[in-house]
């Protein structure tokens, strides 16, 4: 066992949050070390960095002695947020003893009311998408007791993903208006029988492609899903990826053209002035010493003439110049795999290779994608044309009348309204919704401990007179807000079953 | 049935069966083959004798018929029978109806206009056609003044003719060369003439100009469409020309390797037969490949008896004959005469041989699988024997673990010729007839091995199509190889995968075990997020017994269980449903759904066991007073009062 560290990782914003990590030696270490230094020890990043270290202490101490206390009567999960005057102290544990913190400052604007669940799922991604470049950050600090490879790390992942949050020189973190939202789930295309048909053949030809070596694949259509061979948290951390760097709106929208819309993030497209924001305070922390990786750098893939997606994100080949091929790590196997892309069209296909299986390399990765040329492309431009014919648009999955978000848990799965029809809606309604929404959380966090399925059902009429609908029913969720509709209960109740049969295979129907 | 035995092991794709269709008479004055009406006919002196050649059944008596005497140059019947055409001499053919024993004749006019030959025809205007030098006569038969009426004539000169019933195409050839071509064809709708073509001849040397000979052209039908193959001796080509309404357009040509060619079409298939070489070479033209089926092998006779195993049926004339069976030397003698479609006739013995078809010969000698499904489904004659080899070609591929492309192209062959033979009505006639057939096989399956052969043709007819439907497709492949296949689930899912899309390609209902197969597959490898997306996208149809599957896969994984359950409930299986819910512990929402779709067949004492064993009085009591709300009569019962006696026993109980 190697001594015992605790170590904290705490989010802040400037004006509204911080963010920053810290590494802590074991209490009784026989080592003696001043103070500060040890408490500073702990920290494995912070942000924002330039706070005095007095100040990060104290941010620091005061979290660590709510997870101390909390634990006293809660050992199995410790304090998940804590609600003070002026700040709002969301607490995530990703790995044992390695915590992260968001520190919120609760103002006076209105637009500042966030839903604690939603601050964590964004913890929650940053860590998720770190280990899937980077491995554990416990892994990385058994390698490397001393701490400095990992800080540079999680401070160019940490900055570079928080880029995309940047508007001015703010922080602007999903609220209520984000409440017909799910971070951290994957959003579906639907296509019928026939193209699904094809679609899956398309899967068998990858497969094939990739012969004996045990790959994956995943397909995406404009920002959609289309298929996965992956299990759903790695589906879900390689689409929150692709929607983030890879599909063809960002390429688009950062090789300089005019910004699309975005299904999944509307109105966060990346803003250009704050690109080098994580290398320009990384400098400041890191070594030089330390190559490192940055996944989530803006502007670094682009589309190559062959329709494979490049970048010199993970070093080029020394002499020719070529890059390397992208490597990450899978979290239900925890093998390390080259990501292999590429793009016709609207569709983003992702193929998987774990790096064991390829004994050459990246010569194999060339004869890999000289094999899909050969034999999966026309298969490939079938499946794009077909599902671009039945692609319904942007607002292919607006049901009139509803504003809707539908999660299954089981599948990380989500859909909604979409953002455009969602921004019709009051701000009472949402801010209603948020308060539900917040209510389920608590709920579903309670049951935790036992039976986690138990189905819910809120109805509440809003101020402004709209229904604010939750249902949960075996790991579904259904939330849905009903402006201008009639008053009574029984009309509400039956716009829901109307919706559950139409489009939830009657999933929430059962009363 | 293995392949080795039914080959006898000996190479050939081609064979004929002993014992022959013995056509031999005393007094026989040579052997003529009447195509219209498929007999084999011997006249004598004063008597017509013959043997109906279709179905093929070497045992078939004759039938004889009495005229008077004189020579015959050729004779047919009438399509209907009843009138035997008679030509005697160069000039003159005679008529006999057989039912009054009239005679009439009809001669040229003058000695200069040669009958060439005649023919019966069932075309419109007319019902025998005379070919002469100088042209054709078409004459229709008046029964009342038992005499032919001239309706039409065409004028041209002719220096010899082919024709062939099956076709109706009478092809008149003239010029020098006898190259020139001039065609007609009798159909049912009238007489139509076809544009006058050429046919290629190559030239030794400058000067020489070869003559086309008779023998050297052949009319055949293949899939319903006619062709004539023309040999050109100098060249040794066999060149193709298809005869469209209006046109005839040169096709290719064939090499040959004899400069004497017979051809045979059985079951659609060409069969070239290089007499010189004694060897065969198969062609299907199916599509525009010419490439041939096979390599050529020569042809082989079949159940020829050895030694002392001489038939006892044998009459001692035959015995001495037998000598000549035995001398395999036989095949392709001077005395071999091909007559169409598929008959070979010794004229020599009398013997008269059909040439059939070896596939299992065929389909063993291609390593190109999916093609020789093609060829197979293709085959109508021997329909249930290709169905069972494609069958034994797909198992054994799979099985053998080809690569997946090649296994999906022979299940893309399989499917599409099942939509085909689906849409042509092909396959659904032959469905009940096959059962009725095989039981008469059954019931008249006496030691007498001929007889037997003759319920195999039978039955043979019936089955008009190879085509596999997909529950057989899944019964006798997929499920039969499933059990070898444990270790490579997904390679046997990706076939299955491409079963699907190719049934759904061509809009053909897959049975629900193959859905029930795939999902074990997935499960097997333990796939189940793509289990869900083919479950959610409908590719696995639902099914009550794809959700008893999820119900089984989902026993190790919640999700698939779940999957299953909500199948349950979308398909309305009320009763199974809320069993399943019962037994996940859910009663209270089970006694809701079972009151709100009225299921009224799961048993009270389910719902109460199960929540007497959550141990808590306030469920029980609420399952209690749902009976008792519900269910008229329900208070009276021993369970109710069981109960009863249960909840006071627990603590803290609530009065119901």
């Amino acid at each position: 066992m190697p001594p015992y560290r605790k170590q904290i990782l705490i989010g802040r914003g400037r004006g509204d949050q911080f963010q920053s990590i810290v590494e802590l030696p074991k209490v009784n270490d026989k080592e003696v070390v001043p103070w500060v230094c040890e408490e500073l020890e702990k920290i494995l990043f912070f942000h924002p960095a330039d706070l005095p270290f007095p100040a990060q202490l104290s941010v620091i101490g005061l979290s660590e002695g709510l997870i101390t206390f909390t634990r006293i009567f809660s050992p199995e999960a410790a304090c998940e947020v804590i609600e003070a005057e002026m700040h709002s102290h969301v607490f995530f544990e990703p790995e044992p003893d390695i915590w992260m913190v968001m520190v919120v400052e609760k103002s006076k604007e209105t637009e500042a009311i966030f839903r604690t669940e939603a601050l964590r799922t964004i913890l929650k991604e940053i860590h998720s998408l770190f280990i899937m470049f980077h491995g554990s950050i416990r892994v990385l600090l058994d390698k490397e007791p001393g701490g400095g490879l990992t800080r540079s790390h999680l401070h160019t992942f940490i900055m570079d993903y928080l880029t995309d949050f940047l508007m001015g020189n703010k922080f602007v973190l999903p609220n209520f208006r984000d409440s017909l939202k799910e971070r951290g789930t994957v959003q579906m295309l639907t296509v019928g029988r026939e193209a699904a048909i094809e679609v899956q053949s398309l899967v068998g030809a990858l497969d094939s492609c990739m012969a004996n070596t045990l790959g994956y694949s995943v397909i995406l259509f404009q920002d959609l899903l289309v298929s996965t061979t992956l299990s759903p948290e790695d589906t879900t951390n390689l689409f929150s990826y692709s929607t983030l760097r890879l599909t063809p709106r960002v390429l688009s929208s950062s090789s300089g053209g005019t910004s699309t819309w975005s299904y999944l993030r509307k109105g966060t497209t990346f803003v250009p002035s704050h690109a080098d924001l994580a290398s320009r305070s990384a400098s400041n922390l890191s070594d030089e010493n330390y190559r490192v990786v940055r996944p989530l750098q803006h502007g670094k893939w682009s589309k190559g003439k062959d329709g494979f997606l490049v970048t010199d994100i993970w070093g080029v080949e020394v002499g020719n110049l070529v890059p390397t091929t992208p490597t990450l790590w899978l979290q239900q196997t925890e093998h390390k795999m080259y990501l292999c892309s590429y793009q016709h069209k609207s569709l983003t296909i992702l193929l998987l290779i774990p790096v064991t299986s390829m004994l050459n390399g990246e010569e194999g990765i060339t004869s890999l994608k000289q094999q899909l040329l050969e034999n999966v492309s026309t298969k490939i431009f079938k499946v794009e044309e077909k599902l671009a014919k039945g692609w319904g648009g942007e607002n292919a999955y607006h049901v009139k009348g509803y504003r809707y978000l539908l999660v299954d848990g089981d599948r990380c799965v989500s859909r909604a309204s979409p953002p455009g029809k969602v921004t019709t809606l009051t701000k009472e309604s949402l801010l209603a919704m948020n308060k539900v929404r917040e209510d389920v959380d608590l709920e579903k966090r309670r049951g935790n401990g036992g039976d986690d399925e138990k189905d819910l059902e809120i109805c509440i009429r809003a101020k402004n007179n709209a229904w604010v609908i939750a249902k949960g029913t075996r790991g579904k969720e259904l939330y849905i807000v009903l402006e201008k509709a009639n008053e009574t209960l029984l009309y509400a109740s039956e716009a829901i079953e109307k919706f559950s049969d139409r489009y939830c295979n009657g999933a929430f129907s059962l009363d | 049935m293995s392949r080795n035995t039914s080959s006898s092991g000996a190479l050939s794709h081609a064979y004929i069966q002993y014992p022959p269709l013995k056509c031999k008479n005393n007094g026989s004055r040579g052997l003529f083959y009447d195509d219209g009406n498929k007999l084999l006919i011997s006249p004598t002196s004063n008597q017509v004798v013959c043997w109906k050649t279709s179905p093929f059944t070497p045992t078939v008596g004759s039938t004889s018929d009495t005229i008077s005497e004189g020579p015959v140059l050729s004779v047919r019947y009438s399509l209907d029978t009843k009138i035997i055409a008679v030509q005697r001499s160069n000039h003159e053919v005679q008529f006999w109806v057989k039912e009054t024993g009239d005679t009439f004749s009809q001669k040229s006019k003058s000695e200069s206009d040669v009958i060439l030959g005649f023919f019966w025809t069932d075309c419109a205007v007319c019902d025998i056609v005379f070919v002469k030098t100088s042209g054709l006569d078409f004459y229709t038969y008046v029964p009342e003044l038992k005499s032919l009426d001239l309706v039409d004539t065409k004028k041209m000169n002719v220096s010899w003719y082919i024709y062939t019933h099956e076709s109706r195409l009478v092809l008149l050839a003239s010029g020098m060369q006898c190259k020139s071509f001039t065609g007609y064809q009798l159909s049912s709708a009238g007489i139509i003439r076809l544009p006058r073509f050429e046919m290629a001849m190559a030239k030794s040397d400058a000067n020489s100009k070869p003559v086309l000979a008779a023998e050297d052209v052949h009319i055949v039908t293949v899939y319903g469409r006619i062709y004539c193959l023309q040999v050109d001796r100098v060249a040794m080509l066999l060149h193709s020309y298809r005869f469209y309404r209006d046109a005839v357009i040169q096709q290719g040509s064939l090499p040959v390797y004899s400069t004497k060619i017979a051809v045979s079409v059985v079951d659609n298939v060409l069969v070239i037969h290089q007499v010189d070489a004694k060897v065969i070479i198969l062609y299907d033209i199916f599509a525009d490949s010419r490439t041939p089926v096979s390599a050529p092998l020569p042809l082989l006779i079949r159940g020829l008896p050895r030694g002392t195993n001489i038939p006892s049926s044998a009459e001692s004339s035959e015995s001495s004959t037998l000598s000549n069976d035995t001398s395999a030397a036989n095949l392709y003698s001077d005395d071999w005469n091909f007559l169409v479609p598929d008959l070979v006739c010794d004229v020599a013995t009398g013997f008269l041989w059909k040439i059939n078809l070896d596939l299992e010969a065929i389909s063993a000698s291609s390593s190109e699988v999916p093609w020789v499904l093609e060829f197979l489904q293709r085959r109508k004659l021997e329909a249930n024997k290709a169905k069972q080899l494609c069958v034994e070609l797909v198992g054994s591929m799979i099985i053998e673990r080809r690569p997946l492309p090649v296994i999906f192209r022979a299940v893309n062959v399989l499917v599409s010729s099942f939509a085909y033979s689906l849409k042509t009505g092909s396959y659904s006639k032959s469905g009940k007839p096959r059962v009725a057939s095989s039981d008469s096989e059954d019931n008249g399956n006496s030691s007498n091995g001929e007889n037997l052969m003759a319920s195999e043709d039978h039955q043979q007819l019936n089955v008009t199509s190879a085509a596999i439907p997909p529950d057989e497709l899944y019964s006798s492949v997929f499920a039969s190889v499933e059990e070898e296949m444990t270790a490579d689930a997904s390679y046997l899912f990706a076939i299955v995968l491409e079963f699907i899309r190719s049934a759904s390609l061509e809009k053909i209902k897959v049975h629900p075990n193959v859905y029930v197969l795939a999902v074990r597959l997935l499960g097997r490898n333990h796939r189940y997020a793509e289990l869900g997306q083919f479950i959610l996208n409908k590719i696995i149809e639902p099914s009550k017994e794809v959700a008893q599957e999820l119900l089984e896969t989902g026993s190790h994984n919640i999700q698939t269980r779940k999957l299953g359950v909500d199948m349950l409930r979308q398909l309305s299986l009320h009763h199974d449903y809320v069993v399943l819910l019962v037994q996940d512990g859910c009663y209270l929402e089970a006694l809701l759904y079972a009151r709100k779709h009225k299921v009224n067949t799961v048993r009270p004492s389910l719902f109460l066991e199960a929540a007497y064993a959550t141990n808590n009085p306030q469920h029980v009591a609420a399952v209690l007073r749902f009976f008792c709300d519900f269910i008229p009569g329900f208070g009276t019962t021993s369970e109710h009062s069981t109960y009863i006696r249960a909840l006071a026993d627990m603590p803290s109980s609530i009065a119901v």
